[in-house]
Parts: structure tokens; sequence; C-alpha cells
């Protein structure tokens, strides 16, 4: 119990009706993990380009189609998280420039406008060297659209947990896993075992990496501040959450850290495509449980 | 002018009725609540006490709701209110999740957020918010806090224990409390456990959110 509940003062709520609590749930973890997946190809297919381009030949066009589809996912499931879905619109016609959301939406669908005329590009044309030279200012522009929802959890400064700093680390981690798992799923023996390689380690690095600061926040974070460390309390112990986010720590980090080493060891392209898919699956458990348990903390 | 709020947690007996007041005044639904009273039980038997919180809106100077609004359906009016205009806002929730008091819900038959507004349209009209007229010990205090001869500016001169909610936030609510403890304003202050509400299994009617 934390050291303002006292047992002298025995404070009990013996009446309270607070407002229902999980108001952002899976529609907006969806949003989150395909826009990370959307964002992610990009980075990966920029850094293709620059490393190995005679590898691009065959996976401009597809790999800007999964993008595209994966970020329209997105938008979708943000269109279904308003309850007012229909005045949508409003954000376009009148803007509130201090909000995360409307600066997201517009850099978003800026985003996917860009995606499709490249994709119009190759399909039409074939014009490789324009698509190039999109793809740089695209890649640009997938940093702040991957970052934008760590605003908007800032902006919930009723979620004490979400801090901009850790939560932008995240979202970049989160498309820098999901967009090398899908290359490499993507790739398939279009790639090189070179490019299969670099991707891996890329895989496991942000795997490592989003396990630390996951770990800081599990050890550290309740040192900080009390409502983090009762929001921390439901992934601790026997919380409600905690097997969840145990579940999602091992399927998305632990276990694809130790596959894709694996992988390289034994030089085997089918441990690698299993890492890539369980860091897939495992990014959207990890995302949820991070997403619904400050909502579960009481407000008054 | 920037109207604000004050309750006297030493008057307050928790009779509900501004609760009651705002309901029908505003014609909330059923299952939402643009102000609640929050009963905490202190001490232990047989040195108890029950305390009592009226929980509104803190139209706060610097409010997360106005700001992470992406459509500005949450504005500021001339006189400090925080309103919300529900033709504009598009349900996204993200007040819901930015407020660090619970004070926002989405309406279940309108679909958009809603909140107290301090009786924004009955200040038009230069008459009190209904809840202020309902009480009947004269607990809420309401008042322009800009103006030093205001019933709420004197209240706050005269008063060494005022206090808001969540000071650490920054968000320099214009809502304030006298008498308050840290059982009344802190919300991990107090424990909740099941079997101790006075009325258990409230069945919750199905509301916005929960996707």
């Amino acid at each position: 119990m934390l050291h303002e509940t006292l047992a002298a003062t025995n404070a009990v709520v013996t009446l309270d009706v607070p407002l229902p609590d999980i108001f952002w749930g899976w529609y907006v973890t969806m949003n989150m993990w395909a826009k990370s997946i959307g964002t992610g190809l990009v980075f990966m297919l920029f850094l293709l380009l620059k490393k190995n381009s005679s590898e691009m030949d065959s996976l401009r066009t597809p790999t800007l189609i999964v993008s595209f589809v994966m970020m329209n996912v997105f938008l979708l499931f943000t269109w279904l998280d308003l309850h007012q879905m229909w005045r949508m619109w409003h954000i376009f016609f009148y803007p509130h420039m201090t909000s995360a959301i409307t600066i997201g939406a517009w850099m978003a669908t800026l985003f996917v406008g860009l995606e499709a005329l490249m994709i119009a590009v190759m399909i039409l044309k074939k014009d490789t060297a324009t698509f190039d030279k999109l793809l740089f200012w695209v890649t640009l522009l997938a940093i702040p659209v991957t970052l934008y929802t760590a605003g908007i959890m800032a902006e919930a400064t009723a979620r004490e947990l979400w801090q901009m700093p850790t939560e932008s680390v995240q979202m970049l981690l989160a498309a820098t896993l999901s967009g090398s798992a899908a290359i490499i799923l993507l790739g398939g023996s279009k790639l090189s075992a070179d490019s299969k390689k670099f991707f891996g380690a890329i895989l496991g690095l942000s795997a490592l990496m989003a396990f630390i600061v996951y770990m800081s926040e599990y050890i550290f974070g309740a040192m900080k501040a009390e409502e983090v460390a009762a929001i921390l309390n439901y992934v601790k112990g026997d919380g409600e959450y905690a097997t969840m986010f145990w579940i999602g720590q091992w399927v998305a980090y632990i276990l694809p850290m130790i596959l894709v080493a694996l992988s390289r060891v034994s030089n085997s392209d089918s441990i690698l495509s299993l890492a890539a898919i369980l860091a897939i699956a495992g990014l959207w458990v990890v995302k949820h449980v991070w997403l619904v348990i400050p909502q579960l903390l009481p407000l008054s | 002018m920037q109207l604000g709020f004050l309750v006297d947690l030493h008057l307050c007996m928790g009779c509900k009725g501004c609760e009651i007041a705002c309901k029908v005044e505003n014609e909330v639904p059923l299952s939402t609540w643009r102000l609640r009273v929050k009963y905490v039980d202190v001490g232990t038997y047989p040195e108890t006490k029950r305390t009592f919180t009226p929980l509104r809106c803190n139209h706060c100077e610097n409010a997360p709701c106005e700001r992470i609004c992406p459509v500005s359906a949450l504005h500021y009016i001339d006189n400090g209110i925080v309103n919300i205009d529900k033709e504009r806002c598009i349900g996204c929730a993200g007040c819901v999740m930015a407020c660090p008091y619970g004070a926002i819900y989405i309406d279940p038959e309108t679909q958009t957020a809603d909140k107290c507004t301090y009786c924004a349209h009955r200040i038009a009209s230069s008459m009190m918010p209904a809840c202020v007229v309902a009480c009947p010990v004269e607990a809420n205090i309401f008042g322009d806090l800009e103006d030093p001869t205001s019933n709420i500016s004197r209240y706050i001169q005269g008063h060494t224990d005022v206090q808001v909610r969540k000071p650490e936030k920054g968000t320099n609510p214009h809502h304030y409390y006298v008498g308050a403890s840290q059982a009344h304003l802190n919300p991990l202050a107090s424990r909740r456990e099941e079997g101790y509400n006075l009325f258990n299994n409230i069945t919750k009617l199905p509301l916005g959110g929960h996707h």
C-alpha cells in the first residue's frame, strides 16, 4: 500500500462511482501496432536503398503496398475509435494546433497520400528514380508520424506512466522492430543473406533496447512517482495484467533476441522468420498492456 | 473575470443535493455525472468519521483537456470557464484521457464528451449554478476570483487551508477546497475495497469507450 494510506487514518472509499475506466482499448492498440509496421517498413526500405540498392528492384512496390495497407489499417481503427466518426472532417476544418491528435492526423494523411503517389509512380511509370527521391522525404516524414502518438500520450496528462521521452523512444523502437520483422518476412528469398543478417541485427537490437526501456520503467519508475508505482502494480506480482505483460515481453523481445542470435549462429532463415513473426505478434500485446494499465487507476 | 468555485468541506454534509440538481439542470444521462460526491470513511471504529468531497470539473487555467482537443470543442470562454461545444466534438476521448481529475465522460446519448460547465448557460442569464442554489448549507461558494470583494475571494483571503486537487499537475485549477485532507483530495490516500461500498454490485450502463 502506498505511504499516504496510513493505518491511523484507515481511509476507505465507501461511495464513489468513478467514470468508466478503459476508454482507449484495443482499437487504439491496433492503431499503434499497425502504424509501427507501416512506418517501420518505410525506414527499412530506405536503409535497404542505402545499403544495397540492387535488392530494391523487387521490393519497392510490394513493401510500399504493405506499408500503405498497414497505414490504412491504422487510420481505419483511428476512425472507428471516434464516437462521432462522421465528424472526422472537423480535424481538418476546425484544427486545434496545440493537439498532437490534430498534428498527427494531418501528417499521417500527408504520409499516406505520398505513399499512394509512390505506388502510382511505380505501377504506372515504373520510375524508380522518382520513387527513390520520394522515399527520402517520406522517410523523413515517417519520423514524426511514428512519434506523434507519443505526443498524444504525453498530452494525456492524467496518465502519469506515459512520458514523452520514453514513449517516443518506444515508438521508434516499435517501428524498427516491426519494420525489420516485416521486411524479413516480406523479402524472403529476394533478400540476400547479408541483408537478412542486417535486418536481423536491427530486429535483435530493437528488441534489446525496447526491453531495457520497459525494464527500466518497471524497476525504477515506481521510485519517481506514486501514481507510476500504483500503475506498475497492475503488472507486478499478482497484478491484473502481470501475466499479459510478461507474455508480451517474452514474445516481442526476449524470444526474438534469442532466435536472432540462433539464426546468426546456424545461418537459419526459418529461425529468423520465426523471430520476426513473434516480434510482430508480441508487439501488439506489449502495446496493449502499456495502453490499458494507466486507465485502471482511479482519478478521484 | 475569472469564475471559480470553492467548497467548504467543513460545511458539506454529503446530502448529494448538488449532484441531483446538476443531473436535473443539465439532463445528465444515467450512469454519468458532471458532479458527484465521494464518501471516504476515515479512522477505526469507534473513532470513525465520514468525509464528503464534491467532485466536478476544475476549470483549470492550464487545462489539459483544452490542449489535447483536436477540434477546439473544449475551449475557454471570457469568464474563464472551460466550455464544450458538443456539435463540434468528434468523440476521440482525448480529453477523457487528459483530465487528471476524471471529470470528463462520453455522453452515451450524444456520443460526445461532456462535463461540468459551471452551468455556463445559467451564468449567461445572471443565475448561479444549479448546485450552488441547491446546497442547503452554502458549502458551494461561487464567484469572480479577480474581484477581491467577491464572496469567493474573501473566503480565500479568510482561510489558510485553501487547497486544490493535484497541484503537482500544473493545471492551476479554479476550484478550491477548504478543510480538505489527503483522504478528500488524493485518490491514492484511500483504499477501494470490494464490499465496503454503500452500494455494491453497481450496474453500469454501456457507455462510450470499452472498445
